[in-house]
Parts: structure tokens; sequence; C-alpha cells
């Protein structure tokens, strides 16, 4: 009955290719010679990455057995469950670099807000699927679906781990796009990203950004309300974060900001990551200094270089060729994840497939954007790269399931 | 309905595809231009980064004195250095209650260097004791980008010897100086005065680097390629002096308590054996950190230590410029060693120039003997009006007056002898004539020297009028051990006749011997010859003045004394030459009466009763 050849293992060849890389890049960046100057605790993580390795493949393939309308069928008790957790872990938690976000189960240490990612999506994909009279273009059941994600998303707020919170954000756009929401709106609720981040860097930048919207909108949608809404909250945007950046943000979140915009303002303080990260890799040049052998890496001039900054190990001691292959992995992991949600015949699989790759596709996007100084530095792991064993384990549990739906494909299909 | 929900999944897929594939491209031109495109710029930075530049000072050269013993020498400080980019704010605090010194104090410095440079340490404390500096060691690990440095600071071995205006003092380079030269850093030091300054070029060596490798936390990894690219420090060289510490310790301890100045020479050659500038102040405390107060103390002293009157003092010479115009006289013919005057107590020239020599008849050798202002007052008018002032300032400044003369400490003054371009800027054209000449000839109205330049007028008379250079060091040592000598040069000075030159030492003998000098110069051992001076001092008392040298058939030393507000100088400034001429040439001091008399000289208090304006000149033979 299981026919190997239906497996995608374009998939498994990506996902196995991003772990050797990223095992590559963590033991340079806690077993090279700067292992001299780690704790013994951040030497183990290579180990421990690899044992998160191993059940990842026991995971892999054991989800190749489940049925795959388990999912569909459990998610909201999945959601449930997320959310019970997600608030015991408010309660109880452990705290990590300010974030309250692991729940200590025995000998384990978990972070929720990981599985809690899985459970959203699956949730999101069946509501939006649930009916034939629920989809987004219904305000009542997009804003029931929008719920579904900024509840948790709020708790993870409240866990202080805003990096994590903004890739449930991230969903929201896309979820509700693909499921049926007009071209117009969907473009006019990204568009506070694109403006804000324009607005940082230079606020008429940003007003132009909100014009230009404002006219595509138009010229998508023709219609006067959302055009005139569209205008009028681009410029309130514009006129909001320059109020924010000078009145409102403490003196610490502006030098954050500050530091994205211009890191030699004060380069011993916030801009510190960025100089230093761009300086790793800036100078690994084409080729790279060598494996072991960057000076930034090996010397600790990086920060967090095992999770948050382990783009730039690679491209400091792989150079471009190295960073770039990465990158060309990581876009290929979410574009044949694109393409498999496309061909399949279930939405509810195409929801789960398209907010899987929302959620790689965004980690990267922030991870290499804050290490190449295009972002302000916002702490969350690079997919399948970064050390985290729940992260690891909770990235291959998404991408077992989407293989999982598209493995049954067919069979998944007639029970519909 | 389900064409149009595929045609729409088809457009989403479209526009999905498209916006990760134009936000990876962003990624990918972020890289290329990072990683391609501004390689240059990364790559350098991240090198200096784990590299840290050391700069290690040299030695500074030594200085000994003329019979090679140490007199300035190097002693181990600790200092504490900050590399800006691996240090921690945070740890200023600890740093602070380490070092016992306010956080403020420790924020400014910190701040200080990081102003000077991100990478370099920068000493941020100096002289730490070494209690204190042990205790920095053990707490370093705690305190990345912290370190130290052993460095030297001037030591003197000879415990009572000053010799403060001779050696000079060294003190931090300034923001400025660090800036404008590359071979200085934040924190170096440099000779401010003195020798120091004079020779630093020599004394400060070459500074050596040596490249480190380091991690973000400052800790050292150990030399950068082994070494192969640093560059050893070059030790400074060595001063040999001139200076006779004997002979100096013994005018510091005449001059302690006065204000004043003893210049003594080597009329062979112009070496100087011993300067004294009173009051002092003490090099010790200004070796090695700043003592504040005492250097505020100092600045503050209206008695002004920190100037070296012995060069930079400008005084009318007084009757010690007689010797050099009966000189004058013999060469430009206007008096022959013969020629006599008639001395009726005062000279008349449009007014009367009192004389306290008493009335009679003089040639020069009485004259220089009595010292007569009649007779120079005579003299001077002749030449005035025979010869031209100008003539008179030639003569005068070939024996070193009125102009540098390039001895090898800072501050040298050239002093005043006035000529007609001087007159002309300073009185006005058409408004100066021979009343304003007249007292020219008798050291006193314009006439400005410095004790050395006196010195130079007695070494070039004993020496039979030649001209020496001023030096203080003889001979500099390199650090390969090549002897550089300095070649003093000795010209005759060319008008100077040996016949003139004999009736003037004779003169200058007989002034010792029966004249103003035979109460303290005159020694039973050696024949001293010298001329004995008061310079008139319009703010108080006035200021002796002695100049001599001996033996006077072959002098071996020159000495120049004044005592500044002394009176004359036959009791203030006489019995000092004498006891060092003694001191020098004998090596020890009979006349023990003479040294305490010096001991417990007091300047005398101003005189209440007002002196005639034209009694300008040296009373002291009429006492």
């Amino acid at each position: 009955m299981i026919n190997l050849k239906e497996l995608s293992w374009s998939l498994v060849i990506i996902w196995a290719s991003l772990i050797a890389v990223g095992l590559v890049a963590i033991y340079s960046a806690t077993q090279g010679p700067v292992a001299e100057f780690l704790p013994s605790y951040i030497q183990f993580n290579f180990y421990k990455q690899l044992i998160s390795f191993g059940i990842a493949v026991l995971l892999l393939i054991g989800l190749q057995f489940i049925n795959p309308r388990t999912f569909q069928e459990g998610s909201y008790v999945f959601y449930g469950i997320g959310i019970l957790l997600m608030i015991l872990t408010l309660l109880i938690g452990k705290e990590v670099n300010g974030a309250r976000s692991w729940l200590v189960l025995g000998p384990f240490n978990l972070q929720v807000s990981e599985l809690m990612k899985i459970a959203t999506i699956l949730a999101v994909a069946n509501y939006l699927t649930s009916g034939r009279n629920i989809s987004a273009e219904n305000l009542k059941s997009a804003i029931i679906a929008v719920s579904l994600i900024v509840l948790p998303a709020i708790l993870i707020i409240m866990q202080n781990d805003m990096g994590t919170a903004i890739i449930f954000f991230a969903l929201i756009p896309v979820v509700l796009f693909w499921s049926g929401l007009p071209y117009g709106i969907s473009l006019f609720i990204i568009s506070p990203a694109i403006i804000g981040y324009l607005t940082i860097i230079s606020w008429y930048w940003g007003l132009i950004a909100a014009i230009i919207i404002t006219l595509a909108i138009f010229i998508i949608q023709r219609r006067t309300w959302l055009t005139f809404t569209s205008f009028v909250t681009g410029v309130l945007l514009v006129i909001g974060i320059q109020v924010a950046l000078n009145q409102v943000l403490q003196p610490h979140q502006r030098a954050r900001i500050e530091a994205f915009t211009n890191p030699s303002f004060d380069p011993q303080g916030a801009g510190w990551n960025v100089i230093q990260a761009k300086t790793a890799i800036g100078s690994g040049g084409i080729y790279g200094k060598g494996f072991l052998e960057g000076t930034q890496t090996q010397l600790r001039f990086l920060p967090e270089q095992w999770t948050d900054f382990i783009f730039c190990v690679i491209g400091e001691e792989f150079g471009f060729i190295g960073a770039g292959f990465t990158v060309l992995l990581l876009l290929a992991l979410t574009l044949r994840l694109l393409r498999m949600a496309s061909v399949h015949k279930h939405p509810f699989a195409q929801l789960v497939m398209v907010g899987v790759l929302t959620i790689f596709f965004t980690h990267f996007f922030i991870n290499v954007g804050s290490a190449t100084g295009l972002l302000p530095v916002i702490g969350i792991p690079l997919p399948f790269i970064s050390y985290g064993g729940s992260a690891l384990i909770t990235n291959t549990l998404m991408l077992g399931i989407c293989l999982n739906l598209d493995f049954y494909k067919r069979q998944f299909s007639i029970y519909r | 309905m389900p064409s149009r929900k595929k045609i729409r999944t088809k457009t989403s897929l479209r526009v999905l595809q498209v916006c990760i594939i134009l936000l990876g491209l962003i990624i990918l031109g972020r890289l290329f231009q990072l990683q391609i495109l501004q390689y240059d710029t990364y790559n350098p930075l991240s090198r200096e980064n784990s590299l840290r530049q050391e700069v290690i000072n040299p030695a500074r050269g030594l200085i000994y004195d003329r019979n090679g013993n140490l007199i300035v020498d190097n002693q181990p400080i600790y200092t504490i250095t900050v590399t800006p980019a691996s240090y921690d704010p945070k740890n200023t605090p600890i740093l602070a209650e380490l070092m016992d010194v306010p956080v403020e104090e420790v924020e400014k410095r910190v701040q200080e260097a990081r102003d000077y440079s991100y990478y370099r340490s920068s000493r941020i404390f100096t002289e730490v004791d070494f209690e204190t500096f042990s205790i920095i060691q053990e707490s370093i690990w705690q305190l990345p980008g912290v370190g130290h440095q052993i460095e030297s600071k001037r030591d003197y071995p000879i415990d009572s010897l000053k010799a403060s205006h001779i050696l000079g003092y060294l003190r931090e380079v300034s923001k400025e100086e660090y800036l404008r030269t590359e071979s200085y850093h934040l924190g170096d030091k440099t000779g401010k005065s003195g020798l120091e300054m004079a020779y630093e070029e020599h004394l400060r060596g070459t500074l050596g680097t040596k490249y480190i490798k380091i991690n973000a936390m400052g800790q050292n990894l150990g030399p950068y390629q082994d070494g192969a690219i640093d560059e050893n420090p070059e030790k400074g060289s060595d001063l040999y002096t001139t200076i006779d510490t004997e002979l100096q310790l013994l005018a510091e301890d005449l001059m302690q308590g006065k204000q004043g100045a003893v210049v003594a020479l080597n009329p062979d050659n112009g070496a100087v054996l011993s300067m004294v500038s009173a009051p002092e102040y003490d090099i010790r405390k200004l070796s090695g950190r700043l003592d504040k107060t005492y250097w505020d103390s100092i600045n503050a002293d209206t008695t002004n230590p920190l100037y070296n009157r012995a060069v930079s003092g400008k005084q009318p010479p007084g009757s010690t410029f007689k010797p050099l115009m009966a000189l004058m006289g013999l060469e430009l013919g206007i008096i022959t060693p013969e020629t006599e005057i008639d001395n009726p107590g005062y000279y008349s020239r449009g007014r009367r120039y009192n004389d306290l020599a008493d009335p009679g008849k003089y040639d020069v050798g009485k004259a220089l003997q009595e010292s007569s202002n009649t007779f120079f007052f005579w003299l001077m008018d002749k030449i005035a009006t025979q010869k031209g002032l100008d003539k008179w300032h030639e003569l005068a400044t070939s024996f070193g007056l009125g102009r540098h003369n390039n001895i090898d400490i800072p501050n040298e003054v050239a002093g005043t002898i006035p000529d007609s371009t001087f007159f002309n800027r300073v009185l006005g054209e058409g408004k100066w004539g021979i009343g304003d000449q007249l007292s020219l000839g008798v050291g006193q109205g314009f006439v400005a020297v410095s004790p050395l330049q006196m010195a130079l007028v007695a070494a070039q008379i004993g020496n039979g009028g030649h001209k020496v250079q001023p030096h203080f060091v003889s001979a500099i040592r390199q650090n390969d051990g090549t002897m550089m000598l300095t070649n003093p040069e000795k010209d005759k000075i060319e008008w100077v006749d040996a016949s003139e030159i004999s009736v003037v030492k004779d003169g200058m003998r007989r002034v010792v011997t029966e004249g103003s000098g035979r109460y303290y110069a005159d020694l039973d051992s050696v024949k001293v010859a010298g001329k004995t001076g008061t310079a008139q001092n319009p703010h108080g008392q006035d200021h002796g003045w002695f100049i001599s040298f001996a033996p006077v058939d072959d002098p071996k030393i020159a000495v120049a004394v004044l005592v500044e507000n002394g009176g004359y100088g036959s009791i203030s400034a006489a019995p000092i030459a004498s006891l060092l001429i003694e001191q020098y040439l004998t090596g020890e001091i009979d006349r023990s009466y003479v040294y305490n008399y010096v001991k417990t000289f007091e300047p005398r208090k101003q005189t209440t009763d007002e002196e005639e304006e034209e009694n300008i000149d040296d009373q002291s033979q009429g006492t």
C-alpha cells in the first residue's frame, strides 16, 4: 500500500541537507577553537543537536504512518491542549533569556510556543475549510480565523517572546490570502509591515510606500472606502511611528532601532551585534575563511552564534558560496512546499502547507535579514540550522505533516 | 465555482512564488553586497577586531655626570590599561572599587581612552602601587579589556641632588601632541624642561609594537604569527653630561633659601659644571604620577620655582659688566693701560653721575679694582661719541651677551645689549641720546643679561678671549653602544688681544686681592680673579652679582652668581662663588666661616631712605 515513490524525496533531501549544514555550523560555533571561551553546557549543544536530529528522523518516519485525517480531525483538540499548556507555561514556565517560554517536563525542557505553531496552523486550516460558507471572503469567518492566530500570539507576547509572536502575525495575511481574501485587502493588511519598515529607515520612504500601495489597491480593487482607508492608515502609520520613535519608546528600545538604522551610533552597545554580524559575513568573501577558521566566530565576536546568529558562522567560514547555497536550500524548501500545496486537491492540506511554508520563510527571512543588517535584530532561529531541539523537532513535525498530507494526497482527497 | 477557485489558487500560487523569489533575491543581493562588493571593508575590520596592537615603550636613556656617576635612572611603575573595544562599561564600578577611586573618575578615563582609540589599549591609571596592581591582576578575568603595563618612571639615585632645572621633568603628552605626532600615544611621557626636553629625541628611544590575538572578551591568545611582524623597542640613548655632582650639590646647598642663580663653567670648553636656579622644585615629586597638589603649588608660587633663572633670567649685570667695558675701551684705542683720568667723585655730563669710589686719579686697573663709575661713564661716553653705540654692541655681543648661546637646555633668553635699532624701536627715533647710553657703561639701564651669559663673559676673559659653546652633554651613547661625542667649538674672538686681556685679568685679580672681593673671594690656595656687581632693582633690594674665574693664569673654572635682592655683590654673591671655586679646585672647603656665613645670609630688608636716582652702581666698594 505504501509506495515510497509517492514520497517527496526532494523535500527530504533538502531537509537533510539543511540539518547537515546546521550541524557543521553548530560544530564550528561550539566545538571549534572557540570552545575554550564557552561554558561547558554550550559545548554540549552540538551533541544535543545530534540527539535531536535522531529524534527528528524517527519523527519524520513515524509521521508517515499516521492517517492524514487525524491532523484535521484532531486540530481543535491540539489547539485546545496547546492553549492550556501555554497558559501553564505563563504560570510555571522557566525563564530563559528574558522569555518565559519553557515548560519543564521531567528531564525535558519544552518550548510550547513552538508546538503551538503546528496546532495553530492545523486549527486555522481546519476552520477555514470546514464549511461551504466559511472563507476569508466572509468577514465573520475571517475574524474568527484571525482570532485563532492572535490568541496564541498574545499568550506568546505575554511570555515576552516578541520574535515568535511576529511569526504568528505573519501567518495572518498569507493564510487569509490563500483562502480567498481579495487581493486588494490582502495587500492592505500587509501594507503596515512594508510602510512601517520603510518609515523606520526614513519617513518619506514610508510615505511614498503608503501612496504607492494605496494606488495599487485602487487599481486592483477599485473600492473607494478601501482606497481611502488604506491611504489614511498609511499616513497615520508614518506619523505614528515617527511619534513612537521620538516620544514614546524607551531609550533602550530606541537604541535597538537606532542600532539597526545606524550601527555605528553605539558600536559598543546596541550596535555591537549588528556590526560584528555584518563584519563576520562580509569578511567571509566569496569562498569564506574555511571551516573553523573564522576569526569572528572562533574568537567569540559573534553573539549567540549557535542560534540566532548562526548564519554569520556560515557566511564567515564558507563565504558567499556557502551562505548563498544555504539561502537557496531554504528558498527551495519553501518553493517546493508551495508547489506541493498548489497541486494538492484538498484545501485543508493546501492551507496547512502554505501555513508551514510561511513559518519557515518568515523565520528564514527575519533571521538572515537580522544577521545581514537588513532588519532590526529580532532573535529567532534559522529553521533546521540553528541549534535548538524544540525548534528542530517542531520544524520537522511541520515538514513531516506536509509530507504526510502530500504522501496520502490521493487517498486523502477521496475521503472528502 | 470550482473553476474560479482553481484560477484563484493558481494566481495565489504565482503571487506567493513571486514574493518568495523576490525576498530571496533581496537576501542574496545583500549577501553579494556584503561578501563581494564590501569584502574589502569587512575583511580588514575582522582582522583588526581579532588583533590587538600593543605598544611597547622603550626604556628611556639614562643620564650620567662628568665622572660617570648615574644621576637619572628608571624605576618600574605599574600601569593599568584598557582596550575600549573589549571593555564592558558594566565593570566600571568593580574597577573603581579595586582602584579605590570614584566611579566617575574611571568613566572619565575610559571615555578618554575610547575617544583616543577604540581598538588600542590605553593607559588609564599610571603608577599604581604594587599592592593594587596585584589585586587588579587577580580580578583581571572578570574585567575583559583591562590590562596592565609595566613601565618605568624617572628615578634620581643621588638622594640630595636636585638639579631640577638642568634635568627637567616629564609630563604626559597633551592631546594635541599625541594627535600631532605619530610616535606618541595617550599616556606617553615627554620631556617638558631641561635636558629631558632638549634631548627628548635621544632619550626616548624607538617604540616597539607587539601584535597579539585576542578574542571578544579581550583575552590574550598569544602572539600573532608568532611575533613575526612585531617590532622590538629600542632603548633610548644615554647622556654623559658635564655636571660635577659634588659642585652641584654644594651650589644647591649654598643657594638654598635664596633666589638667584649659579652657573659654573669650564672656561676651556664651555662645559657646564654646575647650574642652579633657586628656588628649585622637586623633580622627584614630578616623576611618575602627577602629584596635582604639588604641581599646582609650584605653579602658584610667586617665587616661580619652575623658572630657570640661570638661562631665562634677564637682569642688568651692574659692575660685573666693567671688565668687558675695559677690554672694549682698550681694543677701541680709547684707553691704554696707562690712561688716567681724574675722578672728582662724580661724572658730569649734563648732570652729575655719582661715584662711590674715592676721588683721585684712575687708570683702568684701578678703575676695575675700585669699581669706579666715573671711569666707565667717561669710557662709555667716549665710545658712544667716537665709535658709536653699534660698534660697542658688536663687541659686547661677540662675548655672548644680547644673543642666544645655544646651550642644550630650553628657555634660554638672549637678553639685551642695546644698539641704535633697539633705541629707535623702544625710545623712538631721535628721542634718545647720550644720557640713555652712559648707564650702559656700568651695566645698567637697558642692559639685560642672564647668569649664564655672565659666566660666559668670565670664562672667555679667563681663557684669554676664546669663544666657548656652553653645553651640558659631552657624549651620547646610543643603544648599540656607539658614542657620539659633542665637539664644542672654541674660537678665538678675533678682536681680543692677549695684552688687552692681561690688563683686564690683572684688574679682576686686584678686585679680589685689594678691591671689594677681598673679604670673601680671596683664597690662599688659589689665585682668584673676579668682579662684584650690584644691579639696581626698581622693585626692591638690589641684586648682588659676582663673576670670577680661577686660577687666574690658567682658569679651570669660571663662575657667575646672582643673588636676587642680596644687596652688594661682594657680600651676597662673592662668597658663594669663592666657596664653589675652593671646593672645585682644592676638593674641600677650608673656610667654614664663609660657608656658615653664606648659609645664614639673609638678604637685607629694603632700605628705607630714598637713594638718589643716579646713584646707580656698586656701592660695595664704598663700605
